[in-house]
């Protein structure tokens, strides 16, 4: 049941809330249950099928982390084995979904076997739902979680407003939440939780969906072979950027507006990326617990292990100055790369995603590089971040773009295509119609190569429009963390200590305004419903 | 070892590793509140740490020092255990 569904708007959401202020009044753990088991039917309502394929998981994955949990004091060896088990059994399960496919046409690419391609139907949300289960195992064996019972665990599991795309949670930032929760109807959770849904909801109806159509056209054209000209791969590749932007983000707050009703907190998971100054920056903004849970678990053992294997073989970093090309390669490039192409990989099996993930590796390497020379150059830190921002964030938001054509192109090759288009490989056109209006300019423009063209002039004005006023959006408005910041809308947000003018103007108030406001929101959401888009993350 | 004299130590080790003369670490401070304090300069951060004061910490502990004084206070427990 998609979150901009009729069915789940008027239906599923005021049943599921309204019985869970009901039973919440009588006893909690009635309420608690009915959550748990409305959840569950959330997860079936496309395929019951997808049910009876991820409730054996479940079992599975709350047997190992049971016995963990008993094992992981009296018995370390033992446990140690369990939890291995436990992430082999999970990476498995994914890997059969996910990658079977996508791994054969690998191997007949590599070495010219001709394996007949397996076509398995994805259980959705299955790469979130498998890696909040493995992070689960970590925390249970090292004593981060304990005492919790198949209930507890289940509701955790199945928790509907982040089941299939994320935020991916902790156990212990949810479970506290869940135990201490009251399950009535409280005003404030109600009117926050409006507010993130519906704009949420608009974001992806209003923003995001009409895009796809703009930016399908020329990625087809490329794929098909007609090269782009400079101001067609723009429109794809910075359309594509701000269609993903908006679907994501709308999403996010969908999902933290949903989980409100209920009284729960989700993490921030979505914080104005294209704000980035740095490409380190864009990952601790975009799909923050993404990046949470592969630093945690895959970056920081790896780089943790690579440095003190330097630091005992007498080769300590004491300081970024005289770190040499061997430790830059061990201890930063290699940790770095290979956890980007795990999140490549994670986010679809084709070359395309491993692409993507090995570019914001290598982008992340030159960034860490550059931080470790710059200081050399510009000793003065505050200096240099006030100076160099807005090169820092026009690199930034460029390296972004680029690497987005490679995240929605059909194939390498039309990627490639794009990028070649975008750097004015194959020309440049305009309308005609623009052009004749031009006056002297079009002249100077032609002077300068730029065909006419006989092409829509209004569809391209259109598209032109369209981007300025998304990126005018994502780049100078404040976000929906930051409106609403005196309500913490998501774990840990707090107001800022000196808020801008514009966010100042505007900050959320429950005030008649904001009714009204919120109202036209909701009403403009509401009516653009019906084009079912799927959000792009719900394929992950 | 007084508090004060391990966040003299840990504020030397951070500032040669982000080579910024000006940060002063105190106990309630977090890794958002220095700029330029991600996760390899973290890592680098834990490791030298680890060295200065003849320790080793455990994987699980490091994700979750929330604060420079849960760090000082981790050195106190392992150097005692």
């Amino acid at each position: 049941m998609l979150f901009n569904s009729y069915i789940f708007i008027f239906g599923f959401l005021p049943v599921t809330l309204g019985g869970f202020y009901v039973l919440g009044s009588r006893r909690r753990e009635w309420a608690l249950l009915w959550l748990a088991a409305a959840s569950l039917l959330f997860y079936a309502w496309w395929r019951p099928l997808n049910v009876l394929l991820i409730a054996p998981s479940i079992l599975i994955n709350y047997g190992i982390s049971r016995f963990l949990e008993r094992n992981a004091q009296p018995r370390p060896g033992l446990a140690r084995v369990a939890l291995v088990a436990g992430i082999v059994f999970n990476l498995c399960f994914l890997g059969y979904f996910k990658y079977l496919t996508f791994g054969e046409q690998a191997l007949n690419d590599l070495f010219g076997t001709s394996f007949i391609l397996t076509q398995v139907v994805l259980p959705l949300g299955i790469s979130f739902i498998t890696f909040q289960k493995i992070a689960f195992l970590l925390d249970v064996h090292a004593g981060r979680v304990t005492h919790f019972t198949f209930r507890e665990y289940a509701l955790f599991v199945l928790f509907f407003p982040q089941l299939i795309a994320g935020p991916i949670v902790h156990y212990r930032e949810m479970m506290p939440q869940f135990k201490a929760v009251s399950c009535r109807f409280d005003a404030e959770n109600m009117s926050v939780g409006l507010t993130l849904f519906f704009f949420g909801l608009a974001k992806k109806l209003i923003l995001a969906d009409p895009l796809s159509s703009m930016v399908g056209t020329p990625y087809d054209q490329a794929a098909s072979g007609v090269p782009p000209t400079i101001i067609n791969a723009w429109i794809a590749a910075l359309g594509f950027t701000l269609q993903i932007y908006f679907d994501f983000s709308g999403y996010c707050d969908m999902a933290l507006g949903l989980a409100r009703f209920f009284g729960i907190k989700l993490p921030v998971n979505f914080n104005s990326p294209l704000k980035a100054r740095s490409i380190i920056d864009f990952w601790s903004r975009w799909h923050v617990t993404l990046t949470r849970f592969l630093t945690a678990y895959l970056y920081v053992p790896m780089t943790l292990a690579m440095t003190r294997r330097r630091m005992a073989s007498g080769k300590p970093i004491r300081s970024a100055r005289d770190m040499g090309a061997s430790a830059f390669i061990t201890v930063l490039a290699m940790p770095t790369i290979l956890t980007m192409l795990v999140s490549g990989v994670w986010h679809g099996a084709g070359y395309t995603f491993l692409l993507w993930g090995l570019l914001h590796g290598v982008l992340l390497c030159i960034n860490h590089a550059w931080r470790l020379i710059r200081p050399r150059i510009w000793r003065n830190t505050a200096s240099y971040n006030r100076r160099v921002a807005p090169i820092a964030f026009l690199l930034t938001f460029i390296s972004v773009v680029f690497a987005m054509a490679m995240f929605r192109a059909p194939s390498v090759g039309t990627a490639v295509v794009l990028w070649k288009g975008m750097i004015g490989g194959y020309g440049a056109t305009l309308p005609q119609a623009i052009l004749s209006r031009l006056g002297p300019i079009a002249g100077w423009l032609q002077a300068l190569g730029v065909q006419p063209a006989w092409t829509s002039g209004s569809l391209l004005l259109t598209a032109t429009a369209r981007i300025l006023v998304l990126l005018f959006i994502a780049l100078a408005l404040p976000n929906t963390l930051e409106l609403l910041a005196a309500y913490e809308p998501a774990i840990g947000i707090k107001p800022a200590k000196a808020p801008g003018f514009l966010l100042g103007l505007t900050v959320w108030q429950p005030n008649r305004a904001w009714a009204v406001g919120l109202a036209g929101i909701a009403l403009a959401g509401v009516l653009s419903l019906g084009g079912l888009h799927e959000f792009i993350y719900w394929q992950f | 070892m007084p508090e004060q004299e391990r966040l003299a130590t840990l504020t030397r080790i951070l500032r040669d590793l982000l080579g910024d003369d000006t940060i002063e670490l105190t106990m309630r401070t977090t890794r958002q509140d220095v700029p330029d304090w991600d996760s390899f300069c973290y890592v680098n951060f834990i490791v030298a740490v680890e060295a200065e004061f003849r320790i080793k910490f455990r994987i699980a502990d490091i994700e979750s020092f929330s604060t420079v004084g849960t760090i000082v206070k981790a050195i106190d427990t392992e150097q005692t255990r």
